[in-house]
């Protein structure tokens, strides 16, 4: 098992794409690292760089003592599992499997043995001999895996396994993918563009927004402490409030207006543009003119334990989480109070403030 | 008893498809009533002009002689009369202004001649013969008028209100005199009491179980309503065969008689009667006279030479006979099922129809209509152009002018060295096409590699050029380049050599080809997802292990298209052919197609369309072979897109 270390590492297709601005990564041995990204975030293409599917313009990539950039991806020890999961469709499962051992001369009889095991411990005995298109969804990227496991490589790349599952299995594939990585210990690299999975699959967490690495944490951190304002929007379901508004001095200390809210803050000193985040679970509803301010019901969702209601704080969205069924009705309004300890600041270009 | 609102259509359609037949019997039993009468009347006219005498010494020159323009009997004075005017109210025309020639008959010989026809005993028909437009049988009769007679003159006959009439011409058979008239008289037309025919009772059946069908809505799949349409359609033929068999035998008949009149007749007292001359008579109706022997006065059926014959023997007195043959009417006769089984299936069709649309609900009947609405022109073009000149071929290959000759065309295929020859060097020729092929997919791999580079498509497009161009402008291209011995190929007449001619259409084969198939795998590549070959290198397969192993599977399909339709194109090979070698020389580049050509159409012609369509149909017996992988893999290509 082996880390990796990413250094510098940018890509720039054909045409001056810029996918991914110079980046540094390390992944510690036998870590699962999750990353995470909304789409075109350059998540997949810091895998396929790693991989060695892609040549990166600048930087280096090390796995273990060894420096890959300019190693080919059989040479680099990696396995990797696609998203839609590029099963050769002219061969059996078994032969699926057995691929990346044949390609590599290995002994039948090996195969056979390594075969069997990886198919034991996926659930796979059973469909051996089926071609892929006559397996289900999650047999298929559970053969995936097993053309992944049955190598025994260093390091695991895995670009959204998970994705085209539906809710059900997913959870269920989740659990097994974790007791995987703690059985094997290898050093794997998950990229998602679902932070709830995200959350739950990694140790640490790499938040990546346009080609940049904003934030690498544990989920904890990156959920209680996010880099920036791109951070805090992405991960939590829905994400976090961001409000654009501006600091000021009032009668009592210092004001922050942010649409039709006006709210008292002691704490901060700064004068100017800024921008406000509050998670929703810290935002409350009361009667008009009882809050901070008061905001029109937009929409409202209920979702059985809680209810999410979406405001427009003058002109600012602005979404509620409510524990089980509000009594809010669309197109009223209703007065808004904030937790103001849960407050985040960012400034105009999106870093924390203080 | 359940009336639903399919009854009554479901009757209908059985009424249809019985009136329809019986039409067509009708059609066909009148069709070959004129046949006869025309026959009869042809063979009068030859028999008139055999021996009515000719005129006594000439009569003095005439004082005045009719303009050029009335020498085909056009009378001045008749031409503003209305047509035909009945005699007792109008008097006759005047008679026609007829040419010198016209007389070469003795009139009066004529009249006796014409109206001795009448005394003939057992003759199934009337007869009347013109002079001109005057009527000499029956002077009451409505005469002809002049413009019958210039249409006479022009078409040869004319069929008008069930008479048939033919021309009449002098003794040299030149100008035209008058005509002869022939109608038929009613025959019994069929054996049933009453001369009725089977097709009636057949049809009445037909529409009985029909009907029973329909008011008990009982299923189709018992067949009883099958079988009696197709029993109508037996009967149907059975009605047209005996018309055209009684066609036959009515002129055999009614020639004997006259054939024994004129054997007492055409030569001077004492002299015997030529065959030939009794020969002439029937000629131009078809018929033959030859010696024969004593026999029946009723027609038969004989074998003469593998052709069949009806028959009759005719005694011309002292011993002597002679045999009047015909080809029998009733041989084609068969044809007429090709228009009786379709009217008579109508009615299974329509209340196969009726039952479908009663069981489908009625958006699924629009849609059916709908779609069959957009298929039927394509089908009646597939029909026309497509499954019609298929069977014609068959029919082709199965005869040889005119007659049928079963298989032996196919044997004279088998029997032909040059055959065998040209099949050998289009097995040989074929052998280009695994080259193209692995050439193409080699262009392909190159193409696709740098598919986004102006280079790469600059590479296509070369590889693409020959493949859009005529093979009549390649094939004169290479013939320049072959004949200046450009390309570094030095001075070789290569398609004048027995030995490199084929190799070098080969060549121009493979030049030509490698685009097209390239183009398929070009698609074949693009189809396949990046992913697995991504997978393939992470898994730790070099490039070659990446070909071998994950893009020539996955391009099986393709592959095997390009392969088959390859042999395929190869096996139908002509214009290169054609255009540069014509087959030679000595055959050295005599292809199949080639071969069908000049069966059928080579000067000398070397054995006609017969033959040429049986190899064609060998050909296609062959290439249908290779049609079936391609068909299967076709069904599999579509379902895997």
């Amino acid at each position: 098992m082996a880390p990796i270390t990413v250094r510098r590492l940018s890509k720039v297709f054909d045409g001056g794409v810029q996918a991914l601005h110079p980046l540094d990564l390390e992944v510690r041995d036998g870590e699962l690292l999750v990353l995470l990204g909304p789409s075109g975030s350059g998540k997949t293409t810091v895998l396929r760089c790693i991989a060695g599917l892609e040549e990166p313009t600048s930087g280096d990539v090390v796995i273990g003592e060894r420096v890959v950039t300019q190693l080919s991806p059989a040479e680099r020890d990696v396995a990797m599992v696609f998203q839609n999961p590029a099963l050769y469709p002219h061969l059996t499962v078994r032969e699926n499997i057995a691929f990346p051992l044949e390609v590599r001369h290995v002994a039948a009889a090996q195969i056979a043995r390594r075969v069997l095991e990886a198919a034991t411990r996926l659930g796979l005995k059973d469909v051996l001999d089926r071609m892929p298109d006559q397996l289900s969804e999650g047999e298929r990227q559970r053969v995936a895996l097993g053309r992944a496991v049955v190598r025994g490589p260093q390091v695991f790349l895995l670009d959204e396994p998970l994705s085209r599952l539906d809710a059900k299995l997913r959870i269920a594939l989740r659990g097994e993918l974790l007791a995987l990585h703690r059985a094997l210990g290898a050093t794997m690299i998950y990229v998602t563009h679902d932070q709830t999975e995200a959350m739950t699959i990694g140790q640490r967490i790499a938040v990546l927004h346009e080609g940049r690495l904003r934030q690498v944490g544990t989920p904890e951190e990156v959920y209680q402490r996010p880099a920036d304002v791109h951070v805090a929007r992405f991960v939590g379901t829905p994400g976090m409030n961001v409000l654009q508004g501006r600091g000021r001095a009032a009668e009592k200390g210092r004001v922050i207006e942010v649409g039709s809210l006006v709210i008292p803050i002691e704490l901060s000193t700064y004068e100017g543009e800024l921008q406000l985040g509050i998670r929703p679970e810290f935002v409350t509803l009361c009667a008009a003119d009882h809050g901070v301010g008061n905001a029109d019901v937009l929409v409202v969702e209920p979702l059985g334990s809680e209810t999410l209601v979406h405001l427009d704080a003058g002109g600012q969205p602005l979404v509620a989480r409510v524990p089980g069924f509000a009594e809010t009705r669309v197109g009223t309004q209703v007065g808004v109070k904030l937790d103001r300890r849960r407050v985040y600041l960012f400034d105009a270009a999106g870093a924390p403030l203080a | 008893m359940s009336v639903t609102r399919w009854t009554i259509p479901a009757v209908a359609a059985a009424l249809v498809a019985a009136i329809a037949t019986l039409l067509v019997v009708r059609g066909a039993q009148s069709q070959y009533e004129q046949e006869f009468a025309m026959r009869m009347a042809r063979t009068t006219s030859t028999y008139i002009a055999a021996v009515t005498p000719p005129p006594p010494p000439p009569p003095p020159p005439p004082v005045r002689r009719p303009p050029p323009a009335a020498r085909r009997g056009r009378p001045r004075a008749a031409a503003p009369s209305p047509s035909r005017p009945q005699p007792p109210a109008v008097p006759p025309p005047p008679a026609p202004q007829l040419s010198p020639a016209a007389r070469s008959y003795h009139l009066p010989a004529l009249l006796t001649q014409a109206r001795a026809l009448k005394t003939l005993p057992g003759w199934t028909s009337e007869v009347e013969v013109y002079y001109g437009t005057a009527p000499l049988v029956d002077a009451t009769a409505p005469p002809l008028t002049p413009d019958d007679l210039r249409e006479l003159d022009s078409t040869g006959t004319r069929w008008r209100g069930g008479v048939a009439i033919v021309p009449l011409r002098d003794r040299q058979g030149r100008e035209l005199v008058g005509a002869v008239a022939v109608r038929p008289l009613p025959v019994r037309r069929g054996p049933l009491p009453g001369g009725l025919g089977f097709a009636l009772p057949a049809a009445l059946l037909a529409v009985g179980v029909a009907a029973v069908i329909a008011f008990r809505g009982r299923s189709l799949r018992g067949g009883g309503y099958i079988a009696a349409a197709l029993l109508l359609a037996g009967a149907g033929f059975s009605d047209v065969h005996t018309a055209a068999r009684v066609s036959t035998d009515r002129w055999l008949v009614d020639t004997r008689r006259l054939i024994q009149d004129a054997a007492a007749r055409i030569p001077p007292p004492g002299i015997r009667v030529a065959v030939n001359d009794l020969a002439a008579l029937v000629q131009s109706s078809g018929g033959e006279v030859v010696d024969g022997e004593p026999g029946e006065s009723a027609p038969r059926r004989v074998q003469i030479d593998g052709d069949q014959r009806a028959v009759v023997a005719i005694s011309i007195g002292s011993n002597r006979w002679v045999e009047l043959r015909a080809v029998p009417a009733e041989l084609d006769a068969p044809r007429w099922i090709i228009l009786l089984l379709p009217c008579a299936l109508l009615g299974p069709i329509g209340i196969l129809l009726l039952r479908w649309a009663e069981r489908t609900p009625v958006r699924q009947r629009r849609e059916s209509a709908i779609a069959w609405g957009f298929l039927t022109p394509a089908m009646v073009h597939l029909l026309v152009f497509t499954i019609g000149p298929a069977i014609f071929a068959v029919y082709l290959a199965l005869h040889s002018a005119e007659t049928v000759a079963g298989l032996a065309n196919f044997r004279n295929v088998l029997d032909d060295p040059v055959t065998w020859r040209s099949f050998r060097n289009t097995l040989v020729y074929s052998l280009y096409v695994p080259v193209s092929v692995g050439v193409a997919l080699f262009a392909a791999l190159m193409v696709h590699a740098h598919r986004a580079r102006w280079s790469g498509r600059l590479l296509g497009a070369a590889f693409l050029s020959p493949y859009v161009c005529s093979v009549v402008a390649i094939a004169l291209l290479w013939q320049l380049i072959y004949q200046m011995g450009a390309l570094g190929l030095g001075r070789v007449d290569w398609l004048n050599n027995q030995a490199t001619a084929l190799a070098a259409l080969m060549a121009i084969a493979i030049w030509a080809h490698v685009g097209g198939q390239m183009m398929v795998f070009l698609v074949g590549l693009r189809r396949i997802p990046r992913s697995y070959l991504d997978a393939a290198r992470v898994d730790g397969a070099g490039a070659w292990q990446r070909f071998w192993r994950i893009t020539l599977p996955l391009l099986r399909p393709f592959t095997w298209f390009v392969v088959v339709t390859g042999f395929i194109s190869a096996f139908q090979v002509f214009t290169l052919v054609f255009v540069l070698t014509q087959g030679g020389p000595l055959h050295s580049t005599d292809v199949l197609a080639n071969r069908v050509y000049r069966l059928a159409w080579g000067s000398p012609a070397e054995a006609g369309v017969g033959v040429a369509t049986a190899l064609a149909a060998a050909v296609f017996v062959l290439v249908a072979i290779f049609r079936w992988p391609q068909l299967k893999l076709l069904t599999r290509v579509v379902r895997d897109a």
